[in-house]
């Protein structure tokens, strides 16, 4: 049963320690291109998740095992004076496909134990993109949490509580802390400094690649111009084909739901035709002096086929509401390079 | 690569001298860096030093060595949690399982007088090579530039197995990934923050800070050029050299070739909009529609 502790405040931020995101990082980079998931340790503190390690989780899919590697694991972890209170989990993404219902699911199962507990997704491909890290923290709104508990999801009910395929889900923005050591460390790590006056010749830069690479890799705060790359072509034709795929398969569930519809009214039809029968039939033995058939029959011997589940259809509306977002967001940077290099020519 | 020198004279070998002899690099992934200095910064009260072990990969002739992963481990009185150590290891290695160990660290000291029992734990998980030791002294940080980051290898003294060992340094470097960069980056944005922290950036922000960088870094270099041409700064025929590659690269079209590619490829990218955008406005306009929904077949049952 879900426990509420009493003085839990809606949240309103998630904060992550720098190890958090870079441990994220490395996990889904390195399995890419399957994704990945693991649990997320932390505390919640006025309103702001603290999320302060992470722990990535095996790729097993026996229940016991993974429940037992989840127990072991956050016994190490206390053991070192590491926070052990889960807060939530994460996982890595391509290009923004993770509206899906096991995504749904596992929120749920984590939500209703722990009231603020928030799923993170990391976009690999996108990071990679535009060399921008992204990251994004959701929740399920509670609306679409009860109605998830009743799991009812007719047209009606939906309509009743206002829900729609945008909110399902809700953002929280996304914060970096990094502790005092650590920032003490990111000031130490700088750019070496190149004795011009030892540079007699262009040929003492050029002659040694490696010295070039060196310098390229021992400099690792240095400015990352990769977002200024031009190109166009990968990143807008993945987005393109999902979205296809999405919109196929939104089509289908379209089909179900007018093939549902047709059957009702088909049904219905039969059922007025009876209905009319029976009332003739009625009339009949009523001037022949014989008591009436009853008419509710009608109900047992007709019945109306259920309405699917409208939750497939809006899981997919969210999706593709996500890859046209991303579009949009692409196209803006894009055309700002494009402008800004055709300044450089004139 | 020679190994820095200190006491010792150490020659580059090939496989027939002995494992400490040979030349050896190792590159520290940033996440490892974290890490260590997110388990000192947890240690007990009492506690002065921590220690930890290192995993990664090794390349095949066993002269690089990548350090990837570490995690923390327990000091009890009697030395290392043994078990804690063999739990955690296998847990890691479910997840990652091209990881091994490589050593060991500390952090909070430089080597530990009694660091030659700590290496022998260690010696059997790491045959037939020697396990690293790092150390990283928080010190350090402080009071220098550095990181405080060393690297040994160990090379045994004395005639007897078990005798002491000698530490040696070995270099070491911090290796990037593409993808480790835009987060470090992100997270180096948080230090020049009062609360140590930071917001993440939309694409666009994102872009407006690099665009910004580039005009500082040109306003840099066309000063430089202006104060060597007016004879204040002495000229230096490398910097000028490469100064004039840099900007060469920008390639020379035809201005209607290039309006031409230009307008197509803007073409392109609006397209794309417009597309995304119509299917944005179908999805809303569907969406208000089923809120509408009044649900009349419902209603005769």
């Amino acid at each position: 049963m879900a426990v509420t502790i009493p003085n839990t405040k809606p949240l309103n931020v998630v904060q992550l320690e720098g190890l958090v995101v870079l441990k994220i990082i490395k996990h889904c980079r390195e399995s890419y291109p399957s994704d990945v998931t693991g649990q997320l340790l932390g505390l919640d503190q006025k309103g702001t998740l603290e999320v302060t390690n992470c722990f990535p989780f095996t790729a097993d899919d026996d229940e016991e095992a993974s429940a037992q590697y989840q127990l072991d694991m956050m016994r190490c972890l206390r053991a070192v004076n590491v926070d052990n209170n889960t807060v939530g989990w994460y996982r890595s993404a391509h290009l923004g496909n993770f509206v899906d219902l096991t995504l749904i699911e596992t929120q749920y199962g984590y939500q209703k134990s722990l009231a603020n507990s928030v799923v993170l997704i990391h976009d690999v491909s996108k990071s990679t993109a535009q060399s921008n890290l992204s990251l994004r923290a959701f929740r399920l709104q509670d609306n679409f949490m009860a109605a998830f508990e009743a799991k009812k999801f007719t047209t009606a009910s939906l309509a009743e509580a206002k829900l729609s395929f945008s909110n399902i889900f809700e953002e929280l923005p996304v914060q970096i802390h990094n502790s005092h050591l650590v920032t003490m460390m990111l000031h130490n790590i700088e750019m070496p400094n190149l004795d011009v006056n030892r540079l007699e010749s262009l040929s003492t830069f050029n002659l040694q690649p490696s010295t070039q690479a060196d310098i390229d890799a021992s400099r690792p705060l240095a400015p990352n111009f990769d977002v200024l790359d031009l190109e166009l072509d990968p990143f807008m034709q993945k987005n393109l084909q999902y979205l296809l795929e999405c919109s196929d398969a939104q089509q289908q569930e379209q089909n179900n739901y007018q093939y549902w519809q047709r059957s009702v009214a088909r049904e219905q039809a039969k059922m007025q035709a009876w209905l009319s029968k029976r009332k003739q039939e009625n009339a009949q033995r009523i001037a022949h002096g014989q008591a009436p058939l009853p008419e509710d029959e009608v109900h047992t011997l007709f019945k109306l086929p259920t309405e699917p589940s409208r939750l497939d259809s809006m899981i997919l509306s969210a999706q593709m509401h996500n890859f046209t977002k991303q579009l949009n967001q692409y196209a803006g940077p894009s055309l700002a390079r494009l402008f800004s290099i055709q300044e450089l020519q004139k | 690569m020679a190994t820095k020198s200190d006491a010792l004279c150490v020659t580059i070998g090939n496989m027939g001298t002995a494992p400490h002899q040979r030349p050896f690099t190792s590159h520290v992934s940033p996440v490892v860096l974290f890490s260590v200095l997110d388990h000192y910064l947890r240690r007990e009260k009492d506690q002065e030093l921590v220690v930890g072990a290192i995993l990664g990969v090794r390349s095949d002739d066993g002269t690089e060595v990548e350090i990837r992963n570490a995690f923390s481990l327990l000091e009890t009185d009697d030395g290392l949690d043994e078990e804690h150590y063999k739990t955690l290891y296998d847990l890691h290695r479910k997840v990652n399982p091209e990881e091994v160990i490589l050593g060991w660290y500390t952090a909070g000291q430089n080597i530990l007088a009694n660091a030659t029992t700590y290496q022998a734990v260690f010696k059997q998980d790491c045959a037939p090579f020697n396990p690293i030791h790092m150390t990283m002294d928080p010190e350090a940080l402080f009071k220098t530039n550095g990181l405080g980051l060393n690297t040994y290898t160990a090379a045994p003294v004395g005639f007897s197995e078990d005798a002491d060992c000698m530490f040696l340094p070995v270099p070491s470097e911090i290796k990037y990934l593409d993808a480790e960069r835009s987060g470090l980056e992100m997270l180096a944005s948080a230090k020049s923050n009062e609360t140590r922290t930071a917001a993440l950036l939309s694409d666009m922000d994102h872009l407006e800070v690099a665009i910004v960088r580039l005009q500082e870094l040109l306003e840099r270099v066309s000063k430089y050029v202006d104060s060597v041409v007016q004879g204040t700064t002495p000229p230096n025929n490398a910097i000028g050299r490469y100064i004039m590659d840099a900007v060469s690269v920008v390639p020379k079209i035809d201005a209607s070739v290039f309006e031409k590619t230009f307008n197509s490829h803007l073409q392109d990218l609006l397209m794309v909009v417009y597309l995304a955008n119509m299917t944005r406005t179908q999805l809303s306009v569907a969406e208000k529609l089923h809120l509408l929904v009044n649900t009349p077949n419902t209603n005769s049952h």
